[in-house]
């Protein structure tokens, strides 16, 4: 056993924090991770920059085959990438990577030659078509149809959630093809948004930002080329991309991991009725405790990038990571909330803000951290169950 | 709206302080409401008993009762403030409002003449204990799987199986027993009570130490144990209407659980006042002001709701919600006393005799022990509070379906066949 | 002892939960939070002819001779309606202070516009360092012939924007113990020296800085004796801790049967959610916060208006309600599932005032340490 990172792993670490001091601007305090904060006007410039630049650099897919434009890079690298943009909070990574997993995993030659390149070259974003009004934690009730016809399937129907789509190229769609057996009916395509029927409508969340989208589909044709997997196998990719999102609770940890630094420099230079923030003894007991979350979590990612890199199983301490990430979140941002008091409700552009706003933000978006991706419960549920604690079903 | 209570309501309380003022030693400790203590040392018992003597001839048993019986037909208040006072000074013999009272009122409700003339009179004059028999080894949260069996042969139920957790068993001389009596019908329609005598032949019981050191619980077999006919209690197959009625009549337990354990915070701060660490009294370190503090706070909260119970019981409204509210609550409060208690002594909370201070110190070994060690002994009783009369998970289950009108879950498919 | 309503406080909810239904949709509320103002003027004289503005203050001075505890009431539906406006800053943290400690003259000339809705009030307390505490008190007041002259930042302070009077916290005398020399003064709002600024807060409440330079406040505007207006502020701050509070248990009373009713309506894996036993769960634990935090505020609101000291019972509930209600938002937002988290939906008006009531007139730390003083610890 041994915990600490090789030579090489700590070059590369290095090599990527300097990449990012050049990237974001001076006194950068960091956005969340994911498309929800990438979508701001103020934002999105930089996400696509670092999108671009981390395509120059082949960071973009880093263990994918050369074949298709990656790195066929070890898994340590892309997690030391990660680990670093997401501590960092640097805008522009998302969920494209995940998509493009999947068509790596089920996508034919030619899907794979078509698809990846422009991804890896940070030229295009990709977006997730999973869930509907009728649709959430009970993905397959999927209603959306997709009929099939002579030379394509013809889709109607609706998408929500789907966070990033007014910037991207192309959704992932899981749509029905098969109205009367709920699990096995089915399929995904790979849609392109600009094609004739599809309109979006953009929703503001409760933080003031307007991410997500409403996807509409009118009779939206997509050829037969672009059915990822078999018709009707769709539930075999959905299983897949839960067992391979295994990030999202790690992203939402380094995250928290800025927050705490940010705070912790707020106590130590702020001085209140003459005495340091930090020296309170009330103040010192919340950001150790925070800082024990934040630790017991990161290593249990550690856990997480070693199962993957052997090959392991990892459904049960990715679902892990993700409650435990999520509760963690809240906890920081309410924590955070509570050292700053009063100046705490300030938004970022008001008079006497503190940090930037940055726990005003946090404290609204990472209600979404136990919701997004899989809500806590469901990841409860898999933890419990075969993949992880085997308890029986109902 | 008014909180307080009317001069009539202070005059009995002030009553009944004054009597536990002179029937109680000065440095009495105090039992808890889930009544270990009393079932697991003789002396204690035997104490209990006397002192439950002495509430009978004040009345004090049975307030409520009808006078024909030996009750009093007192108002409902009256045994509120009474067992507020009982709960909050650890008043041995108390037990007399959950296990006795308890018994007492599913006889009164379900009884014949003859068995309301044979059983409540011996009860309202501290003559006797009586136990519950519910749980058993595969009938916990679900109750309706028990299956002590009851078979009527002529004149008598002959009883077989066993129960479990049973508190008091070993001191009581009667308790309802809820048996099975007819294994064709659906689990909780073929279910009745029985009064059983302990005295009868072919009961044994075996008692079981808890993790606290006590052993106050036991396990109760029953081998051909012949119960007269005439001792079943309501319907026969129509226990489940006594078992309703029997968890109404517990709608109390949460509430005592948060006035019993406020003794214990009294006595955490005034432990923090006194001790000084390193010069420094512990009153004045603000962790544990904050602490101290938010659990002051929780419990007066908790508190607070639990007058509504009682107002709810007064208007004539079911109070079950509320009352689920105040188990859950109980159950949780007293468990993080004790973590706090545990907190605050640090390294000394984990030395004391078992049961606490009861002063049974062995000089050596518990020579350095805090509070007389009843820090260690909440810590290690407590976890039974979310799980006692009713798990925290069927009260959150009872409170969402019953008080909030949340569908119940559906029922799962019948497992297949083996 | 009577946990319940009089028939005239059972009308008085009634009646308020009608009114503001009709009067105080949430568009109306989400306009606000944008709006300079942040109250509608039609409302607020709608609200004044019902006697709500008056509600606390004496009937000879144009009030209703209600006690807090009906204030309280009322407070609760206004939480759950998410009642924009300067309702708490005027009749609590303006108007009580003047009824109560004011001159004859003061009641005079400013109960009556109160109670009319002529004249919005509120107070400044708090400056930068964003604390309740009698040291955190720097502003001064220094005396210049027949004036007291004020110069000083006061930071928070809720709709000072539009506030006709201010009652303004202000050192008068540099002593020992921080809580002697401070003094309380009836400000006029349009003051020359005046500025104020209303800050960007997470529920779109206006809470202002508030900017004095060398504004004079005539001597027959001191509230209360000089040197010793601490006393005084201790109780302004359990009002004003008791008023939000009630407003809070309205508004966590709402969250609940909202999400109450959603669990019962959402359908997923072809039932309700609210069939499965975690959401059961969940929402009987939201029902102890909400339920518990009630009976504790009548608990708190009744002792005042009986003239019971209640001291520990206002922080008890304060610092309860602070992290309960939050606790009911949060997890109320957990079941609403993504829904919930859209700007549309209702919910997050709630969570976000939730927050702002856990600060408002000291969190959960700031009450705990009252208690345990209390305690005698």
């Amino acid at each position: 056993m041994d915990f600490r990172y090789t030579e090489e792993e700590e070059a590369f670490r290095r090599e990527v924090q300097a990449f990012i001091k050049e990237t974001v601007p001076p006194g950068w305090l960091g956005v969340d991770p994911g498309p929800e904060e990438e979508s701001r006007e103020d934002v999105y410039p930089l996400a696509l920059k670092t999108w671009r630049r981390l395509g120059e650099k082949g960071w973009i897919g880093l263990t994918w085959p050369k074949a298709y434009g990656g790195q066929e890079s070890p898994l340590w690298k892309e997690m030391i990438l990660l680990q670093e943009l997401s501590h960092h909070g640097v805008p522009g990574v998302d969920v494209s990577s995940a998509q493009a997993d999947l068509v790596l995993t089920f996508g034919t030659e030619e899907q794979k030659k078509r698809f990846i390149p422009p991804i890896t070259r940070g030229e295009v974003k990709w977006c997730i078509g999973m869930s509907e009004p009728d649709a959430g934690s009970d993905t397959f009730a999927v209603k959306l149809r997709a009929v099939e016809e002579k030379d394509c399937f013809v889709l109607n129907g609706q998408k929500i959630w789907s966070s990033g789509a007014h910037h991207a190229k192309y959704e992932v769609v899981y749509a029905r093809t098969d109205p009367n057996n709920k699990h096995l009916g089915l399929s995904v395509f790979i849609v392109d948004l600009q094609s004739p029927g599809v309109t979006m409508r953009q929703i503001m969340q409760m933080t003031g930002l307007a991410p997500f989208c409403e996807v509409f589909f009118d009779n939206v044709r997509v050829p037969k080329e672009n059915l990822l997997g078999e018709k009707n196998g769709g539930w075999a990719i959905l299983l897949h991309a839960f067992g391979a999102e295994r990030t999202y609770g790690l992203f939402v940890l380094y995250n928290a991991k800025r927050y705490l630094e940010q705070l912790v420099q707020f106590c130590r230079e702020t001085h209140v009725n003459g005495e340091p923030l930090a020296k309170d003894p009330i103040i010192r007991n919340k950001l150790a405790q925070m800082a024990i979350e934040i630790e017991v979590g990161l290593n249990l990612g550690h856990e997480l990038s070693w199962l993957a890199m052997q090959n392991q199983p990892t459904v049960k301490a990715s679902s892990q990571i993700k409650v435990h990430g999520g509760g963690v979140a809240q906890r920081v941002a309410n924590m955070g909330m509570q050292i700053l008091g009063l100046y705490g409700q300030l938004s970022e552009d008001s008079k006497w803000v503190k940090i930037g706003g940055r726990m005003r933000h946090t404290y609204l978006g990472s209600v979404g951290f136990t919701l997004a991706g899989g809500t806590s419960e469901v990841s409860r549920g898999h933890i419990a169950g075969k993949a992880g604690l085997g308890l029986p079903k109902r | 709206m008014d909180f307080r209570f009317t001069p009539e309501e202070e005059a009995f309380r002030k009553e009944v302080k004054e009597f536990f003022g002179k029937e109680l030693p000065p440095d009495w400790p105090g039992v808890d409401p889930d009544q270990y203590h009393e079932d697991a040392f003789d002396h204690i018992h035997e104490f209990s008993k006397a002192l439950q003597k002495k509430f009978a001839a004040k009345g004090w048993l049975g307030l409520t009762w009808p006078k024909k019986y030996g009750g009093q037909e007192a108002p409902l208040w009256k045994q509120m403030i009474l067992e507020e006072e009982l709960t909050y000074r650890g008043t041995a013999g108390y037990d007399a409002y959950q296990f006795l009272g308890g018994c007492g009122d599913i006889v009164l409700e379900f009884g014949t003449e003859a068995q309301k003339e044979k059983y409540i009179p011996p009860m309202c004059r501290g003559e006797v204990k009586w136990a519950t028999g519910m749980s058993e080894p595969n009938a916990g949260s679900d109750l309706a799987s028990l299956q002590l069996k009851a078979d009527l042969q002529g004149d008598y139920f002959v009883l077989n199986g066993q129960k479990t957790w049973q508190s008091a068993a070993h001191r009581a001389d009667f308790a309802p027993v809820y048996c099975r009596t007819d294994p064709n019908l659906a689990k909780h329609r073929g279910i009745s009570i029985v009064i059983v005598d302990y005295k009868t032949p072919g009961i044994t019981m075996r008692r079981l130490t808890q993790m606290s050191g006590l052993d106050a619980f036991c396990e109760v077999f029953y081998d051909n144990v012949k119960i007269p006919k005439e001792n079943l209690l309501g319907q026969l197959n129509g226990g489940w209407a006594v078992v309703m009625s029997a968890l109404n009549h517990e709608r109390t337990y949460g509430i005592q659980l948060i006035v019993n354990i406020k003794r214990d915070l009294d006595l955490l701060v005034q432990y923090c006042r006194e001790t000084k660490v390193n010069g420094e009294p512990l009153a004045k370190n603000a962790l544990l002001r904050n602490r101290l503090a938010e659990m002051a706070i929780q419990l007066e909260v908790a508190r607070t709701l639990g007058y509504k119970v009682n107002s709810m019981v007064l208007k004539g409204q079911n109070p079950m919600a509320t009352a689920n509210q105040m188990k859950i609550l109980g159950g949780i409060m007293t468990q993080r006393v004790a973590i706090l208690g545990m907190q605050i002594l640090g390294l000394y909370g984990q030395l004391g005799p078992v049961g606490g201070n009861w002063k049974q110190m062995d000089e050596k070994k518990d020579k350095w022990a805090r509070l007389g060690g009843r820090m260690k002994h909440l810590y290690l009783t407590t976890v039974c509070n979310t799980i006692a009369a009713g798990t925290t998970e069927v009260a959150r289950n009872g409170l969402a379906t019953m008080g909030l009108g949340l569908p119940r879950e559906p029922k799962p498919a019948a497992p297949a066949k083996k | 002892m009577d946990l319940s309503f009089s028939e005239e406080q059972e009308m008085l909810w009634k009646s308020a939960r009608d009114f503001l239904a009709s009067r105080c949709p949430k568009t109306v509320v989400r306009q606000m939070e944008e709006d300079e103002k942040g109250y509608v003027p039609e409302l607020w004289k709608e609200m004044a002819g019902l006697g709500w503005l008056g509600l606390p203050f004496p009937e000879r001075y144009g009030g209703g001779g209600f006690k807090f505890l009906d204030l309280a009431i009322l407070l609760e539906e206004m939480g759950r309606a998410c009642l924009p406006g300067p309702f708490i800053s005027t009749v609590v943290l303006g108007g009580m202070p003047v009824a109560e400690w004011g001159t004859e003259e003061q009641k005079k000339e400013i109960l009556p516009k109160v109670c009319e809705g002529k004249a919005i009030m509120t107070l400044a307390l708090t400056e930068p360092s964003a604390r309740y505490d009698a040291g955190s008190v720097k502003v001064k007041a220094v005396v210049d012939g027949g004036d007291y002259v004020i110069s000083g930042t006061k930071l928070f302070v809720p709709d000072a924007h539009i506030a006709d009077y201010i009652v303004v916290v202000a050192r008068t005398a540099e002593k020992a113990n921080p809580e002697e020399g401070i003094t309380l003064f009836i400000m006029d709002g349009k003051s020359r020296g005046v500025s104020t600024f209303v800050l960007r807060t997470i529920a779109g409440d206006k809470q202002c800085e508030l900017t004095m330079d060398k504004v004079r406040v005539p001597k027959g505007m001191v509230l209360g004796k000089v040197d010793k207006g601490w006393e005084m502020v201790k109780k302004v701050i359990e009002w004003g801790a008791l008023a939000k509070t009630a407003e809070m248990v309205g508004g966590a009373q709402q969250v609940m049967e909202m999400t109450i009713q959603y669990a019962k309506d959402r359908v997923q894996f072809d039932r309700p959610i609210g069939s499965f036993q975690i959401i059961q769960h969940y929402l009987a634990d939201m029902s102890i916060d909400v339920d518990s935090s009630r009976v504790s505020l009548h608990k708190a609101a009744w002792m005042l208006s009986e003239g019971i000291g209640c001291t520990k019972e206002v922080s008890v509930i304060k610092g309860w309600v602070s992290e309960a209600y939050r606790r009911v938002t949060a997890q109320a937002h957990q079941i609403h599932g993504a829904i919930g988290f859209t700007k549309d939906h209702d919910l997050e008006l709630y969570y976000r005032r939730a927050k702002a009531g856990e600060l408002f007139f000291g969190d959960a730390d700031f009450h705990r340490e009252i208690v345990a003083q209390q305690l005698g610890l």
